[in-house]
């Protein structure tokens, strides 16, 4: 764009310098940020069944894709006949791993620091892996029957699934065609911390404890399970896609076939069915996607691949692993060091230190982790909301060990030892005044909002202590974390003064995974263009070049929120010139200015109105003011019989953030804001039984853009959390290497059952690094609140539990019932 | 005449015969170890109002007729095998999970769907919007069909009756605090309606 206006440009780039640190141009007055805006841009749409996800799509001609998947573990086809499977009736196309017109080795996608599978591989490295062959039929139930009668001649290998045993010398390999030399998978990359001298640190200790920690994996379960849809147009792609980063499928799409131009492909981004990273995260997720549009190519009809609920359970969260975790401390709840070692299970991501939230945020001198990824014949396993898991799990177990050892309260330990980088409040509060923040203590802040909601004092008791009238053990359960929101990305968007009733509509592709961020992007266009809330719309779903940052890391709002302000801040600016200045030159002279002799600053604008400051009464909406559309364009009709009217520049403006955050190593911020979790249980002793019977959150969010949609983090992720921690697990048999419990009534979920009430408590302590100073929160309770129930649990029946989930099984093992 | 033009029709290749022993020599001796036949056969239902006469193969579902042939897809398939109440519809007056109702079983039965509640301007579908009682959505028109179900028989449904209702809904966003508020401003508003002689949807 060249702007008319080069000073705007100035001035939103030196906004963007601010960023850095504080926002020092919040708004005035918010009338939408901060609310309880109830009307949820996709609230119709879902409530009444209109909105389309990629498994609704339907087209004419369309061909159903359903995918061979490996029986076994570890076995690669040797000899494959697809004859009887062609000849089913229905059946327009077989796929084979052999097929000439598949690459080798090309990139179907992912990023090109991971591994890239081949859409079609003849080796399976897990049981149920896609891979062999895909059927194309008229009928999804055609193409299954047709996968039956696929004849293969397999060669089945050694497998090992056990991370410990797959580390030590002569296990047999479970990658070798990765990794030929062990199971191991060390690429350095985030995978070791160190700060202060660990040594060092344990002697300064009074005590030392040790303990392990396993995690069962346990995966994402998207309602709408991977699918996507592909048709050319002539050599142009149209492709309807389930992934939370359009840009990347875009970008990978590009580079299939040869390559098709980036201005040849049409993405389309239903409503995505909660993807939680997930399926987004995997390497093979382009897989289906690319063998859809060969066999597109080939039959010349649009075709769908849909796997079934059984293979979403791809893989699993990177937290699954075995954790060795050694703990010095003082005896006034000081800790003085940290070590950390986790055997991490079939990681396709770099994972994160197992003790990078003791960095972030607290004061512990001493610190060392490290990840060894181990592959094994299992799914990869992949972020999903979130990466974080790792850390937050050793740092809760940390934190309540370390008080129950020394029967403190779990909370005066977390106030001990809040922090950052191995510094203590002292310090973290000059960097909150060096980057222009307020001052205040997030963590008091939310822990004396929980206490008091939660009744904390009246709550909390001696482990073992309190049997309730029915029977059961009661306890209570604390754990706490800082905020994270801080990654590296872009979001850039523009935003468009409609012709003829000067709604605005905001562009820029988005995967909406129900966090109701697209509200909160509305929400603050209003306030900044001073529009009334209805009349700014955002339909996230199509792509017109603008990409916005993916919901990954927490990050839609504190780096897509600064890209909507920006641009909303352009436009308003952009809208107040034009109002004052003559209209384009015609060969018949400009056009009168709306306001005369009038300079912008002047004007305002206000419930979509434009006004003069100082005499409210000269206003002009801003549907009279972008024009009517009339026959032959945008002027009005009376243009065509010779009278004059005002005509109007097109009223547009884009603009743009770019993050460099947390995950940039080269400029580490420090986290200010922090959350609080309190659990209550009562577990029945008799059956093993966890009742979670109460949970408040309290989360310092910076800034609260839409309080409502805040709240449903909190709840929601309590009840994923809740469910992670005493629930979910996958289960695979050690002799066949089969997962035994890939589907909903195996793998067990939370019902609305299984909760108790859940408060939500929201602290704004403005000192997030995104607008208003705000930061995210999608993914810190269900990544935190897993884990607050091991301490719950221990305050119940004065045993800790180090397997999680917390099954009932575990919790008899743990009583020496079984 | 009736009785005169009257055809034995052989379910498994379509001849035709003129009495009932040529059809059972021409099965034991044309189709004699073939299985049961499998044919389509014709349905009659209401979905929404609108009455469908439908060609159904004895393989589909009544989620599968709805979803994918009538193109109403409001109603979604989550776990496939009646775990999670994401493809519920209402089926004479009863909630029930169309993954696991076969269409043949359908003639003669009236169908309610979650676009069929939307377009009668159920109050459900505005309380849902205004509490959030939705993220990803994928779910939400399971909700709304358990929820419409509960409140045909139910006009004022204690917290328990609602989440004993909703137990075979599974929400992965976690959503659930919001259906229990939802829910009983729904029915709030229903009784309110009723009392004013509206009368209930």
């Amino acid at each position: 764009m060249v702007s008319k206006h080069p000073e705007d440009q100035t001035a939103r780039m030196v906004e963007m310098f601010d960023n850095l640190g504080a926002d020092k141009y919040p708004l005035e007055q918010y009338k939408y940020i901060g609310q309880r805006i109830p009307r949820r841009v996709d609230g119709l749409d879902k409530a009444s069944g209109q909105a389309d996800y990629t498994m609704d799509i339907q087209l004419p001609g369309m061909l159903y894709m359903r995918f061979l998947v490996s029986p076994y573990p570890h076995a690669k086809i040797l000899k494959m006949d697809t004859g009887k499977a062609e000849k089913l009736p229905g059946v327009r196309h077989v796929l084979r791993y052999d097929d000439p017109g598949l690459p080798e080795t090309e990139n179907i996608g992912y990023f090109p620091i991971f591994q890239n599978d081949r859409p079609l591989d003849c080796i399976a490295h897990f049981e149920g892996q896609p891979m062999g062959a895909a059927v194309a039929a008229d009928t999804e139930a055609i193409a299954e029957e047709a996968l039956s009668l696929i004849e293969i001649e397999w060669e089945e290998r050694p497998f090992i699934l056990d991370p410990v045993a797959a580390s030590e010398p002569g296990a047999p390999l479970s990658y070798p065609e990765r990794y030929g030399d062990g199971n191991f998978w060390n690429r350095g990359v985030l995978d070791e911390l160190i700060h202060g001298d660990i040594k060092k640190g344990f002697a300064e200790a009074d005590k030392v404890v040790e303990f392990k920690i396993t995690r069962n994996g346990h995966t994402w379960i998207s309602p709408e399970r991977p699918c996507g849809v592909w048709k050319w147009n002539g050599d142009c792609a149209e492709a309807w896609v389930k992934n939370q980063r359009p840009f990347v499928a875009k970008r990978n799409i590009t580079t299939w076939f040869g390559g098709i131009p980036m201005n040849k492909i049409q993405l389309h981004m239903p409503y995505q069915g909660a993807t939680f990273g997930g399926w987004t995260h995997v390497d093979w997720s382009f897989g289906g996607l690319y063998c859809a549009a060969a066999v597109s190519r080939r039959t010349k009809r649009p075709v769908k691949y849909i796997l079934t609920r059984r293979e979403d359970f791809y893989g699993s969260s990177m937290d699954e692993g075995i954790y060795f975790v050694k703990v010095g401390f003082k005896n006034d709840g000081t800790i003085t060091a940290v070590d950390g070692t986790v055997y991490h299970v079939s990681a396709i991501h770099p994972a994160f230190s197992p003790v990078v939230h003791l960095h972030e945020n607290t004061r512990i001198p001493h610190l060392h982790g490290q990840i060894k990824s181990i592959w094994v014949n299992k799914g990869p396993s992949v972020g999903i909301r979130c990466e974080m898991l790792v850390p937050v799990l050793v740092q809760t177990m940390v934190m309540d060990r370390v008080a129950a050892e020394l029967g403190m309260d779990p909370i005066e330990v977390a106030l001990k030892n809040d922090g950052c980088q191995g510094h203590d409040m002292d310090w973290l509060n000059e960097q909150k005044k060096k980057c222009g923040f307020e001052v205040h203590d997030s963590l008091k802040e939310c822990i004396e909002k929980g206490k008091a909601e939660f009744k904390w004092d009246e709550s909390w008791h001696k482990p073992a202590a309190r049997k309730l009238p029915n029977g059961r053990m009661h306890g209570v359960g604390f754990t706490w974390a800082h905020e994270w929101s801080d990654s590296t990305g872009s979001g850039e968007v523009a935003i468009r003064i409609e012709r003829s009733d000067g709604t605005a509509t905001l562009l820029g592709i988005h995967c909406d995974n129900g966090v109701g961020a697209e509200n909160a992007y509305c929400q603050i266009a209003a306030d900044e263009l001073g529009m009334r809330m209805e009349d700014v719309h955002y339909n996230p779903h199509f792509d017109p070049g603008f990409h916005l940052n993916s919901p990954d890391s927490s990050c839609g709002m504190s780096a897509n929120g600064w890209a909507v302000r920006h641009a909303a801040r352009i436009l308003k600016q952009k809208i107040l010139e034009s109002a004052t200045s003559p209209g384009s030159p015609t060969q018949r002279g400009s056009y009168a200015p709306a306001f005369p002799n009038t300079k912008p600053e002047e004007l305002d604008i206000k419930n979509s109105r434009i006004f003069v400051k100082s005499d409210p009464s000269r206003w002009i909406s801003l549907a009279d003011y972008a024009r009517l559309m009339a026959i032959q364009g945008p002027v009005s009709n009376a243009e065509l019989f010779g009278a004059r009217s005002a005509w109007t520049e097109p009223l547009f403006a884009y603009a743009y953030h770019v993050q460099e955050g947390e995950y940039n190593p080269h400029s580490p911020r420090e986290k200010f804001c922090r959350q609080a979790h309190f659990m209550e249980v009562e577990v029945d002793t008799g059956t093993g039984e966890i009742y979670v019977t109460r949970i408040v959150n309290v989360n310092d969010v910076g800034k609260v853009i839409n309080r409502m949609s805040c709240e449903g983090q909190q709840y929601g992720g309590s009840i994923m959390g809740m469910s992670r921690g005493k629930l979910e697990e996958i289960v695979h048999d050690p002799v066949t290497g089969v997962m035994l419990n890939g589907n909903l009534i195996d793998y067990k979920i939370a019902t609305i059952k299984d909760v108790g009430p859940i408060g939500t408590m929201l602290v704004e302590s403005g000192m997030g690094y995104g607008p208003y100073g705000l930061v995210g929160i999608g993914e810190d309770i269900a990544t935190v609140v897993p884990h607050v129930i091991a301490p719950a649990v221990y305050n119940a029946i004065g045993v800790w539990i180090y397997d999680f989930p917390i099954t009932p099984d575990r919790v008899l093992k743990a009583l020496g019932k079984i | 005449m009736a009785e005169k033009s009257k055809k034995y029709v052989c379910p498994y290749c379509g001849e035709e015969f003129d009495a009932a022993e040529g059809l059972k020599g021409h099965v034991f001796k044309t189709h004699k170890g073939h299985g049961l036949p499998v044919s389509e056969g014709g349905i009659k239902l209401t979905v929404n109002k609108s009455e469908y006469t439908l060609k159904v193969k004895p393989n589909w579902t009544l989620y599968y007729l709805i979803h994918d042939v009538l193109g109403l897809t409001g109603s979604k398939q989550f776990c496939d095998r009646g775990a999670c109440g994401s493809c519920a519809m209402i089926v004479d007056g009863k909630p029930v999970l169309s993954c696991m109702m076969l269409a043949a079983e359908c003639d003669g039965k009236v169908i309610e769907t979650v676009e069929g509640i939307a377009a009668d301007g159920h109050p459900l579908i505005e309380s849902y919007v205004i509490n959030h009682a939705m993220q990803c959505g994928y779910c939400t028109p399971g909700f709304v069909v358990t929820s419409k179900a509960l409140l045909d028989g139910n006009s004022d449904p204690t917290e328990e009756e609602i989440i004993e209702a909703l137990a075979g809904n599974i929400c992965r966003c976690g959503t659930y605090p919001q259906h229990i508020i939802a829910i009983k401003e729904t029915a709030a508003k229903l009784r309110v309606e009723k009392s004013a002689g509206k009368g209930a949807k």
